[in-house]
């Protein structure tokens, strides 16, 4: 199989953009082909990730984004789904050995969209979930009453990953939410769905992520950094929440075959920081058991133990993940982004103290996580 | 490219208005044909490829959440695919480069479409721009027509030929459809009728115009290895290619269809084919109007630019003519959107292993299928063979 490198990211910050969706889109695009010193027309293909239902009220995203992603008249397609999803799907177009370089954007101005739920609700089927008002968050707080349960995680540690996560956005110039807050400040926040509160759901936010893949050659000529693509797993769970463990869930899955693509037997131990898409606070810690970081039921303790903090063996989201900056679509790709900079020691006052050879970014969207995505990056 | 692909099952629903079936019980019945053709169940497969237009259109966003059942994809990686219109031929690309990337052996690719549980039109209002574009080019008719007339204007086509070869193409498919067991609109129509329907808008006419369909189409793509142990006779990817061009359609002709001309240059090269019109046998042209089909024969090198009409009326793409196009009866007897594109490579699929039953055309070897999306803006092709 081909090699895929990463050879160059850009992002847009994730607070309210005053810029059109267009403009907002062709900037970090722009600035990915200056920094590789490209034209767009040099770039071999283009793979997109927008979403019809939160694209600015214009539906067939593709048609509009597809000037200002550099597209014109380029072999090229779109990914309607999680930008993780155009990531992958853009190494593949490499891999194939059709083409040595592809652009992958994913876009989104939540500032222009309707509130997130309002929309994920309409994920729900209209016969027999919509009635009972699913949407993510009201799925999301059904699987954390489960998981408070079962395994007697407390509600202080689900909080603690909020105040972990928002105190690393503070380094972050692209975080949305910017805000020092205490454990008790989460606690204390509304709860908006029981047992969920308000500090525990990430914001709605604008973002664009733009990044140039290349085939192991080319990409050798373009950056003296690259980041490779070392695996990438990913899963779908059933429909009906009724029918699944809510608290086992595809992420395992997904995380099986990234792992073994890449040749890796104790995640705990062989991977140096990961970027995980926590749009729901204890989801960090519930997806932490799924990808294999600690035994299933231990993720409160993973968080008391101060391994995922930012100086900890092994951080999660130094970022500040998702509960700090949401683009919906574009996330995924955010997560893929982060993680390759931190291997290449490029993300500045949020850089690790310590040698990154191996990360991990994934990505999941749907009712209490019903698809996933797991990349392995490495140096 | 990479690994060579093969498509080593297709799979129709009835198309037409299926209010006897659920949407995700639509979509079962073209994954189910598909297994049933390809002689394999949903264990061999991979991984799912899925797609369709806005699917709020019906009423469900991201719609493969509520479809993982269907599609049997649980369990399984699933990647979802849209450009507008052009989504049948985009779905097929993401399975094709995923089997010649060697991240996957066996691929379901499926698109859908349930337009009589939505309002098709009302979301094709919201593809142009709110501000300067939607109050000239909302809806396919009216962005048809307008590209119609300035295609006749663009080449000096004397508008009574134009309406002629329409009303030729328009009778070739509605024969086709006809003959075509998955077909939604049957009816037994003469050039006159064409030419005297009512117009839609000008020159548009009723006989011109798609229907609005219910349907579902899956095909299951494989790479050489498994392609030869599972298929007998599988039909070999020769060649893909699309484009898109500038979102606002003042912004470039629309007569010289470049994103059209570009992906099928960019396909035949592949397929090493030269004179397309000589080397195909056969070809699924998306023609959800009339007149976009005269642009295509066109645009695709079947002839000479602003000359379609003219070979038209000579029956060149007629049956028993040098390139049959769309025996199937095409997208304008039959358009579930988000499928119409694959259904295209699927009749392909069907015409170069001999499986089209009633539509064959004789000795078949070598087949183009084609989808067009978006404001005038996408063009997907796929050429398909009997030979690797």
């Amino acid at each position: 199989m081909q090699k895929v490198g990463i050879v160059e990211v850009a992002m847009t910050p994730g607070t309210e953009s005053s810029l059109s969706l267009m403009e907002f889109t062709y900037k970090p695009v722009k600035e990915v082909l200056d920094k590789a010193g490209l034209r767009r027309d040099q770039v071999g293909t283009y793979v997109l990730a927008s979403t019809d239902i939160m694209h600015s009220g214009m539906s067939c995203a593709n048609a509009f984004d597809w000037d200002a992603a550099g597209a014109f008249m380029k072999p090229a397609s779109r990914e309607e789904g999680d930008g993780i999803t155009a990531f992958i799907y853009g190494c593949m177009r490499i891999m194939s050995g059709r083409h040595d370089t592809a652009l992958v954007v994913g876009l989104i101005k939540g500032s222009e969209n309707a509130e997130n739920d309002t929309i994920t609700s309409c994920f729900a089927d209209p016969f027999y979930s919509r009635p009972l008002g699913i949407q993510e968050t009201t799925a999301a707080a059904m699987q954390m009453r489960l998981y408070l349960e079962r395994y007697g995680i407390t509600e202080e540690q689900c909080a603690k990953v909020v105040v972990k996560n928002l105190g690393n956005a503070l380094f972050n110039p692209y975080a949305h939410i910017k805000k020092r807050v205490s454990v008790e400040d989460v606690l204390k926040s509304e709860r908006i769905c029981d047992p969920l509160k308000a500090m525990e759901c990430a914001p709605k936010s604008d973002g664009v992520c733009a990044m140039l893949l290349a085939s192991e050659e080319k990409a050798r000529k373009l950056t003296n950094n690259p980041v490779w693509l070392k695996g990438w797993g990913s899963s779908m769970d059933t429909f009906y929440l009724g029918d699944r463990d809510l608290l086992d869930t595809q992420l395992k899955t997904a995380a099986v075959g990234a792992y073994k693509m890449a040749g890796i037997s104790d995640p705990r131990k062989e991977i140096d920081v990961a970027e995980i898409c926590e749009p729901y606070a204890f989801q960090e810690l519930l997806w932490c058991e799924e990808l294999g970081f600690c035994a299933q039921g231990q993720g409160g303790k993973l968080i008391d133990s101060g391994v995922t903090q930012i100086a900890g063996d092994l951080p999660v989201n130094p970022s500040g993940g998702v509960l700090a900056t949401n683009p919906y679509v574009s996330r995924g790709l955010y997560r893929v982004a982060e993680a390759a900079l931190q291997i290449r020691g490029e993300a500045g006052q949020h850089q690790l103290d310590k040698k990154v050879n191996t990360a991990l970014a994934c990505a999941g969207y749907g009712f209490a996580g019903q698809w996933h995505g797991v990349a392995i990056l490495g140096n | 490219m990479g690994r060579a692909v093969a498509v080593i099952g297709t799979g129709q629903t009835r198309h037409g208005r299926r209010d006897d079936v659920s949407y995700p019980d639509l979509i079962k019945e073209a994954v189910k044909a598909a297994f049933e053709d390809a002689g394999i169940t949903s264990q061999d497969i991979d991984a799912v490829v899925y797609g369709s237009m806005p699917s709020m259109m019906e009423g469900v966003a991201y719609n493969h959440f509520y479809f993982a059942d269907a599609l049997r994809v649980v369990g399984k990686p699933l990647l979802r695919t849209e450009t507008c219109g052009s989504t049948g031929q985009s779905i097929a690309h993401t399975g094709i480069y995923w089997i010649a990337s060697g991240m996957a052996d066996i691929i379901l690719v499926v698109g859908s479409e349930k337009q009589h549980e939505g309002d098709a039109q009302a979301t094709m209002t919201t593809i142009p721009e709110a501000f300067m574009h939607a109050d000239f080019v909302g809806g396919a008719p009216v962005a048809f027509s307008m590209q119609s007339r300035e295609w006749m204007g663009h080449f000096n086509i004397d508008e009574d030929k134009a309406r002629e070869a329409a009303a030729i193409i328009s009778v070739d498919c509605h024969d086709g459809g006809l003959k075509n067991p998955y077909a939604h609109i049957r009816v037994n129509i003469t050039k006159e009728d064409a030419m005297k329907a009512r117009i839609i808008t000008y020159p548009v006419r009723l006989l011109d115009v798609c229907p609005s369909s219910d349907g579902a189409c899956a095909v299951i793509f494989a790479s050489e290895d498994k392609a030869k142990k599972i298929c007998k006779k599988p039909a070999w990817v020769k060649g893909t290619g699309f484009r898109g061009e500038e979102y606002f359609s003042g912004d470039s002709s629309k007569a010289v269809w470049q994103s059209a001309i570009e992906a099928s240059k960019e396909a035949y090269k592949q397929a090493g084919i030269t004179d397309p019109l000589k080397e195909l046998d056969v070809a699924e042209v998306y023609n959800p109007f009339t007149y976009q089909q005269l642009m295509f024969l066109e645009c695709l090198g079947f002839c000479p630019p602003g000359e379609s009409p003219d070979y038209v009326v000579k029956g060149v793409f007629s049956p028993g003519g040098k390139l049959f196009c769309n025996p199937s009866g095409g997208v304008l007897c039959t358009n579930p959107i988000g499928a119409a594109g694959l259904i295209r490579l699927a009749e392909a699929a069907m015409q170069v292993t001999g499986k089209a039953g009633a539509i064959q055309v004789e000795g078949a070897k070598l087949a183009l299928s084609h989808a067009m999306g978006g404001a005038l803006q996408f063009n997907g092709i796929t050429i398909l063979g009997s030979e690797l």
